[in-house]
């Protein structure tokens, strides 16, 4: 019986120990962000879009425009929770992320940025054989041209279209 | 000369336990399932790989129309054009080093090709055809 309360025991402290690291590897929920989200696609800063938009993308992870991208259930709550915390109608946004959150009507429901009325005029003059070339493969890969988009900055000095140069209006 | 053998060993003695693990989860859960079940083959694995199927969005695919079946090759995925890094760990250090992504693969990939989650036979068989082949 004794041995059975210390092997128990040890049991565990092994597993609350891997627990443990698994939750600590990943100290904030933007580090998850970047692991679960940002591992196939950038990690579209969550104040681009409203909460409506942020549910419906959450709640639909198994049809995550047409692949499967759902993961391990508490993470994807932690990260639903960190994109309605941050999200356009949750707090003050600046910039052309502003800019962008304000032209989306309270009727419509975006599931991708690239659906924002703003984001389609500001884009709309990029010649179409700049989109479909291999470096930057569709419009939803921001970081091809937009080359601190990572950081949130979209202005225009920002810009560098692969094998077109800069991009002045 | 030493150390860096030395360390390849424990290298690689580390990246097989987790998959060990994993398999005789699987194995178990196979038996469960079926009292027929012997052991993991690498042929059902290969068809279960190379075979296609109507996946997600209605086209006919198999995981070798991302992946490859050069395993020390990178891949791209077909709709995404996401580059796919080699399924070799031998390659890719960081491949079927992780319990949690090579479960979170393994349902996605499932349900991308075979619109339906693998059962524990087909997971284990197909994982043992991706480490026969390092």
């Amino acid at each position: 019986m004794k041995k059975f309360i210390f092997t128990s025991i040890l049991l565990g402290i092994s597993l609350f120990a891997s627990d443990y690291k698994d939750t600590k590897s990943y100290s904030s929920q933007n580090d998850l962000y970047v692991k679960e989200c940002a591992s196939c696609h950038m990690g579209f800063q969550a104040e681009f879009l409203p909460k409506r938009s942020w549910n419906k993308i959450m709640d639909s992870l198994d049809n995550h425009f047409g692949v499967d991208a759902t993961f391990d259930k508490n993470d994807e709550n932690a990260i639903r929770k960190h994109l309605l915390k941050n999200a356009s109608d949750s707090k003050r946004v600046y910039r052309e992320i502003r800019v962008f959150s304000d032209s989306i009507s309270k009727y419509s429901t975006p599931l991708s940025i690239s659906k924002i009325p703003k984001f389609k005029k500001e884009h709309r003059e990029v010649p179409k054989r700049a989109i479909i070339q291999k470096e930057l493969k569709s419009i939803s890969n921001c970081m091809a041209c937009h080359t601190d988009a990572k950081d949130a900055l979209y202005n225009e000095r920002n810009i560098l279209i692969p094998n077109f140069g800069r991009w002045n209006d | 000369m030493k150390l860096i053998a030395l360390l390849l060993l424990a290298f690689s003695l580390s990246y097989s336990s987790v998959v060990t693990d994993y398999l005789n989860t699987l194995a178990s859960e196979a038996k469960r399932v079926s009292s027929d079940f012997k052991i993991f083959d690498k042929e059902r694995g290969k068809n279960l790989f190379v075979s296609k199927h109507i996946g997600k969005k209605g086209k006919l695919v198999s995981c070798v129309s991302c992946h490859t079946n050069n395993f020390s090759q990178r891949g791209e995925h077909i709709l995404t054009g996401k580059i796919i890094e080699p399924l070799s760990p031998r390659v890719n250090p960081e491949r079927l080093s992780e319990l949690r992504t090579i479960k979170k693969w393994l349902k996605r990939n499932f349900k991308d090709v075979y619109r339906r989650e693998g059962t524990a036979l087909e997971k284990g068989d197909v994982l043992t055809y991706i480490i026969s082949k390092d």
